[in-house]
Formats: structure tokens, C-alpha cells, sequence
């Protein structure tokens, strides 16, 4: 039995099959900053893949000289946005992030660029580094 | 009566509830998706504000055009850009139509501190053509937004930083500078094309 499972698992390094990363980002939109705008929008999926919650406490990127992480909403007619501290994927889960609602608000760029790359914390520890192209807001 | 008298009976019965239904479909108004028409549309109020090339506009500036109205600010990422992408896709796809008037795309600064009419002008020319963009001062700001029930308030947020809240409705205004018909949402592109031509033909 033991041999069993020894060879197996020989078997499956053999093929070349990688445990997955903790975090996956799909579905990635970057929007272009409008010109003379001092600011974007990104919007992704996170799905997390460990048996254990990620806490998105800091997201960074070369392009930008501060992302912060935001809610927007509309409520009772009123549209509002609120910046988010944490943004919490629990184990197995996916988080979305979409237009009106959760988005990464990406300030100030640093010139000109047409991808942008994004570096997520879970707490103090880098979890996923994201690169994405820009896509202009069609008009 | 008899068996004579009972068909012509049913066949003149049928007849009229065929004529009542006919008449009625032709006589319906036609149902509006998300547009609300106003029983009588009000006059904007008085204001004094700067366009998008810093010239001052009364609501004159209104008059002559259909326009669709919205209040936003240019540090709003998210839900501002993507309502006016929004009514410029609509607008697109009724030109597309031959749709004729088009509404003209109004954005109202709620943000008046950082919005210049340099910067408004800017942001509103990705969202088409012959826009308008309206800044100015607060007291102006407030005297048009409530005259019209648009709320806004400025969001404190770390640093320094903050956000706007607002309404998130959008307004047509008619060529007689009158607040005509309300657009609550959902804001997508297939209701604007539906209910615009209908309500700028009066229907």
C-alpha cells in the first residue's frame, strides 16, 4: 500500500502537476485613465484557493502612485463610494470585483502606459502579481 | 331565440370585442421602460454657472436641445463613467436608428472644488461629441441641484481624500430648458433607446 502511494505520487510529479496558486485573478479589466484624469478603475475576480481566508489589506502598482480598494453603491437613488480597509476572500471562495460595486480605485498615474501590473498584500505578505493591458473607456 | 338568431348573435359579439380590442392597442400609450415623464414639465431654475470653456450659462444654455442631464464628478471612477458610457452608447445606437433630435450629454459638477471647466471639458469629450459640461460655485451648484431634488454631499475620507455622494439619477431636460422626464435606473443602454424617441415625440 505504502509503495502504492509512494509511486503515485511519483507518478503525479512525474506529469508535471503543480499545486495551484493560493490566489488566481480572472476576468482582469484595467481601465485607461481619461486624459487629464487623475484617476482609474481595475476589476477582477480573486478566487482563493488555500483552506484558509485571505485578508487583501494593500494593493500597489508601479503605474500609480496610491490604489486603494473601494465599494461603490447605489442606495435609495443615491450613488456613494466608501473605501474598504480589507477585502476578505474566504477559503475556497471567489471575490468579485465589478462596475458598481467592489473595484480598485488606481490614483495618480505616473505617465503614460498601456499595461499595468498590480501587486496584491494578503496582510504583509505578497500573494499575487497581476499584469494587464489597458482598455480605453469606449465612447 | 333561434338557432338563426343565436350565430348572428355570436358573430356580431365577436365582431365587437375584436373592434374594442383593435381600438385599444391602437390607442395605448406606449409603456416607457425606465423613463418617468413629468404631468408637467418645470422650468430649470435660475442659475449662473460656467460651461466647459469657462463661459458663463444661465439655463439658456439648455434651450434648443433635448439633453440628458446627469450630476457626477470627474474623481468618480466608477458609476460616473460608466452611466455616461451608458447614454452615449444609447445615443450612438439612435443615431444609428436616424433617430432625429439627439439629446446632448449634460454632466453637472457636484465636485466644484477640483472640477475646473478645463478639467469637465476633458472628461466629457470621452463620452462623445458637442457635450456639455457645467462647473461653477457651490452656491450656484446647490441652487440647481435642489431646485431639480438632486442631492449631493462631499464624503470625508483618509488623507485628505474624498468622495461625492450623489444622486444617480439622469434628467432629460426639453428644448424649453424645462426638467421634462426622470430616468431613475436601471440605467442600461436598451432602455434609453427604447424610451427616448417616445418621450421626445411626445408619446
Amino acid at each position: 500500500m505504502r509503495t502504492t502511494i509512494l509511486l503515485t505520487a511519483l507518478f503525479i510529479g512525474a506529469c508535471g502537476v503543480e499545486p495551484q496558486p493560493p490566489l488566481v485573478a480572472t476576468e482582469v479589466v484595467v481601465t485607461r485613465p481619461m486624459p487629464g484624469m487623475a484617476m482609474s478603475a481595475a476589476y477582477l475576480s480573486l478566487t482563493n484557493n488555500t483552506d484558509q481566508p485571505i485578508h487583501i489589506s494593500r494593493v500597489t502598482s508601479a503605474q500609480f502612485e496610491s490604489v486603494q480598494l473601494h465599494e461603490s453603491s447605489i442606495e435609495d437613488g443615491v450613488a456613494r463610494m466608501r473605501a474598504i480597509p480589507v477585502l476578505q476572500i474566504p477559503a475556497g471562495e471567489t471575490a468579485t470585483l465589478e462596475r458598481g460595486g467592489k473595484h480598485l480605485m488606481l490614483m495618480r498615474p505616473r505617465g503614460t502606459f498601456e499595461s499595468v501590473s498590480l501587486q496584491f498584500f494578503d496582510d504583509d505578505d505578497l500573494i499575487l502579481n497581476v499584469d494587464a493591458n489597458v482598455q480605453a473607456i469606449a465612447n | 331565440m333561434g338557432p338563426r338568431n343565436f350565430i348572428v348573435a355570436i358573430v356580431l359579439a365577436t365582431a365587437l370585442s375584436a373592434g374594442i380590442f383593435v381600438a385599444t392597442r391602437l390607442q395605448a400609450p406606449a409603456t416607457l421602460n425606465i423613463g418617468f415623464v413629468l404631468p408637467a414639465p418645470t422650468p430649470l431654475p435660475e442659475f449662473a454657472l460656467l460651461d466647459q470653456s469657462g463661459v458663463a450659462i444661465t439655463r439658456d444654455a439648455f434651450r434648443g436641445h433635448w439633453n440628458l442631464v446627469f450630476f457626477g464628478f470627474t474623481h468618480c471612477p466608477d458609476i460616473c463613467p460608466a452611466t455616461l458610457q451608458i447614454l452615449a452608447a444609447a445615443r450612438r445606437e439612435l443615431q444609428a436608428a436616424g433617430q432625429d433630435p439627439l439629446p446632448r450629454i449634460a454632466l453637472v459638477s457636484v465636485d466644484p472644488e477640483r472640477d475646473s471647466p478645463e478639467l469637465i471639458g476633458q472628461y466629457i469629450d470621452n463620452f462623445g461629441d458637442n457635450n456639455l459640461g457645467i462647473t461653477g460655485n457651490l452656491e450656484e451648484l446647490t441652487k440647481l441641484a435642489s431646485g431639480l431634488g438632486i442631492y449631493f454631499e462631499k464624503q470625508a475620507g483618509e488623507g485628505g481624500a474624498y468622495s461625492v455622494d450623489h444622486t444617480a439619477a439622469v434628467l432629460l431636460v426639453n428644448p424649453d430648458a424645462e426638467f421634462h422626464a426622470l430616468f431613475s435606473g436601471p440605467h442600461r443602454v436598451e432602455n434609453y433607446v427604447h424610451d427616448l424617441p417616445l418621450i421626445m415625440a411626445g408619446s
